[in-house]
């Protein structure tokens, strides 16, 4: 391993978080806010860590796959650990805890926030949360190597470290065409909500905001009430529209939008399942709503739907208070809270892709009981799923319920109530943002401990990188 | 890059580092002994002119009763005198307004010392008048109660900014420890990343240099010298490669 190539490529991310705090501070600047000082500063110090490695280290276009592995998950740490400063530059709600839990919640598109009082944030730091946001939805490395052109081949190597394999799947591209769908899907999403927002009534700065949470699959709002705040039914129909979207494998979105083809998508098992398992959710929780909640049919749909979508697609934006709603629906809502969209997104969570051969693989192994002899393969869209894919997944879903499980008895070893904490843990796990019980949509996570907030933005990385990327870091060092 | 303007950037972004945070939170300080001042100059001043206001008030009040009572000339002087406190405490309050909406409380106060100062009139100019306990508790008290309160509103308006400005200050405070704190921090990782680029890219092939001079003089034979930056220490080892070429070709 080399640790200079390592420090290079993360001082290009460690650039790339400095561009975004300057816009930061020039936005405070423009606003003439306290935050100015405490984003300028930040930006300063992140360039010059950024810089300094490119004056000494020469570039080099191969690197080997530990080498891979180390930069994208030292460029996530970083990003988190810069993304602290002007919290703590700033002060307020954001003590050193405080300040790391909102990094972590930000870049990885989590949304959950320890801040009581959103809307006394100057618009400097909102727009820097949102910024986070933005950045890690689409992952870091990627949106580097999309926009920094001639890496040679490590952009490949380095490209196949941050996108899951699963997602990989669908790109029929070189790495460099991939990298462009990716951002060109991202942008243009951002583009056309940000105009849709604006034009249904939300200010210029707000748009752009919750655009960028929204295709993040993000969920930090600039209000205490999140889009409750609005309370404008086209502002929230826009908001579903672009969460479903962004919960789409984003290069089944480009072949759909560049053929013009968008029924083709619906041949897709994995889209089919993903919209069919929220029109079920959004019926089922409705149904379970309806009368206890909301008196009418159109306030209990209204609210389902939000909820399901937001829930599913693990953005985390909230309508109303889902705390007070029946277990039933509450359970619903944990279910997509594990599930999520679908991969090659920016959605966490299990993933709608892993779901299917969860299911496919156990209805192959009662036909395989039934006939012992016979040769089962699991089928995907008429391809046969190569069987390490099969074990792969079967194994994510276990280890990832290992870490909800395991957090969720530290969470409530610590004092936090059953509800509170799994809910809690798998929303943080599946970086959705909002639990139940004192974790609820309208709630947020500042009167966890201390130690409570560190364990769940672990939980945070851990869902981010999707297990593996952590557990492949930490053995970097043994393995040959 | 060259070498000097290598090792250059190293101090030079130290030193810009510490500059911002010395900046910094040399301009919080500046601010937080401005905030300081206007917590003395507008909210302190404010809260003491209403204190003022009240007290005034009620020693009217009892200049009003001693009236009553028939201690009409000590009752007029002490009502005379509270007046003239009142008056300038109250152009005090006037005169530092500082919050939004403060001028609104103060002529509310004003217009209601008004009718308070009418009502004791009365009695004053119409001595032979029934003016007993009955009259003062329906008409005497509750105008009295209703300056004292509209003061009170004043003074309640400036204690939440005066809060509020403390805690303010508490915020500042911290944001001039914490540029400190990151400097710190940024500096000492910053000096061991300098440290290590200084080993790796100076010091490592200054070494191998030396130990293929002494290797070629104990063999004779060059090995050549990998250094990976295109600076000063790349032209020695090609040099010395050269020089070891030349010498073993005489």
């Amino acid at each position: 391993m080399r640790p200079p190539i390592i420090f290079r490529y993360v001082g290009i991310v460690l650039l790339f978080n400095g561009f975004f705090l300057s816009v930061s501070a020039i936005i405070s600047r423009w606003h003439h806010q306290p935050d100015f000082l405490p984003l300028l500063y930040s930006a300063a110090i992140t360039v010059l860590f950024g810089i300094f490695p490119l004056i000494y280290v020469p570039p080099a276009s191969h690197i080997n796959n530990n080498e891979g592995l180390v930069i994208v998950v030292s460029s996530w740490l970083l990003s988190c650990v810069v993304g602290i400063l002007p919290y703590i530059l700033y002060g307020g709600e954001f003590t050193l805890v405080n300040a790391w839990f909102e990094s972590v919640s930000g870049f990885t598109t989590t949304g959950s926030s320890i801040l009581a009082d959103v809307e006394a944030l100057p618009s400097g730091l909102l727009f820097w949360r949102a910024a986070t946001h933005w950045i890690g939805g689409i992952g870091i490395i990627v949106f580097v190597l999309a926009v920094i052109p001639a890496m040679g081949q490590a952009s490949m190597l380095l490209s196949r470290s941050e996108i899951s394999p699963l997602a990989m799947k669908n790109f029929q591209y070189r790495t460099r065409k991939t990298l462009k769908i990716l951002l060109s899907v991202y942008l243009s999403l951002t583009f056309l909500e940000t105009i849709l927002l604006a034009v249904c009534g939300m200010g210029g700065f707000d748009a752009l905001t919750h655009s960028f949470a929204t295709i993040a699959t993000g969920g930090f709002s600039t209000k205490n009430a999140s889009v409750a705040y609005f309370d404008k039914p086209a502002i929230e129909l826009v908001i579903i529209v672009f969460m479903i979207l962004s919960g789409i494998h984003f290069g089944i979105l480009y072949a759909a939008a560049v053929s013009g083809r968008i029924r083709e998508m619906w041949r897709l098992s994995v889209v089919r399942f993903y919209i069919g398992s929220m029109i079920a959710g959004v019926i089922l929780v409705a149904l379970s709503i309806h009368g206890t909640i909301f008196e009418t049919w159109t306030g209990a749909l209204r609210h389902a739907a939000f909820q399901v979508v937001s829930l599913g697609t693990s953005t985390g934006f909230a309508t109303t208070d889902t705390g007070i709603w029946p277990a039933f629906s509450i359970l619903i809502l944990t279910y997509f809270t594990l599930q999520c969209a679908c991969s090659g997104s920016t959605s966490g969570g299990i993933k709608v892709e892993r779901i299917l051969i969860f299911w496919k693989s156990a209805r192959t192994k009662i036909r395989k009981l039934k006939y012992p002899n016979a040769v089962i393969p699991l089928r995907m869209d008429n391809s046969v799923v190569p069987e390490e894919t099969v074990s792969t997944s079967l194994l994510f879903i276990v280890l990832y319920l290992a870490v909800v499980f395991l957090s969720t008895l530290l969470l409530t070893g610590m004092g936090l109530d059953i509800l509170s904490a799994f809910t809690g843990s798998a929303a943080c796990m599946g970086n959705v943002g909002p639990g139940f019980g004192a974790v609820s949509s309208l709630a947020n996570y500042s009167r966890l401990p201390d130690a409570g907030k560190i364990v769940l933005t672990v939980v945070m990385l851990l869902g981010r990188l999707e297990i593996f990327g952590l557990i492949l870091l930490l053995s970097a060092g043994t393995r040959k | 890059m060259k070498l000097r303007m290598k090792i250059m950037s190293g101090f030079l972004i130290l030193v810009i580092m510490l500059a911002i945070a010395g900046i910094f939170s040399i301009y919080e300080l500046m601010s937080m002994s401005s905030s300081v001042q206007s917590l003395l100059d507008d909210n302190y001043k404010s809260i003491i002119a209403g204190k003022k206001m009240v007290e005034a008030l009620e020693r009217q009040d009892s200049g009003l009763l001693l009236w009553i009572s028939g201690e009409r000339e000590e009752g007029r002087k002490m009502m005379e005198k509270a007046d003239a406190e009142f008056q300038s405490a109250l152009s005090v309050a006037k005169n530092n307004l500082t919050l939004p909406n403060e001028a609104d409380f103060v002529e509310d106060i004003e217009s209601r010392y008004r009718t308070y100062g009418a009502l004791q009139a009365v009695p004053l100019q119409n001595p032979s008048g029934n003016f007993d306990m009955a009259w003062y508790f329906s008409h005497g008290h509750p105008a009295f109660q209703a300056a004292k309160t509209s003061v009170d509103v004043l003074t309640a308006l400036n204690d939440e900014a005066m809060y509020r400005t403390a805690s303010n200050l508490k915020n500042r405070m911290r944001r001039i420890t914490m540029p400190g704190i990151v400097a710190i921090v940024s500096a000492l990782v910053f000096a061991f990343l300098f440290n290590y680029f200084i080993h790796r890219y100076f010091v490592n092939p200054i070494i191998s240099i030396t130990h293929e001079v002494q290797n070629y003089l104990k063999t004779g034979r060059p090995t050549g010298v990998e250094v990976e930056t295109d600076d000063e220490l790349k032209d020695l080892a090609s040099a010395i490669q050269d020089l070891s070429h030349l010498v073993r070709k005489q």
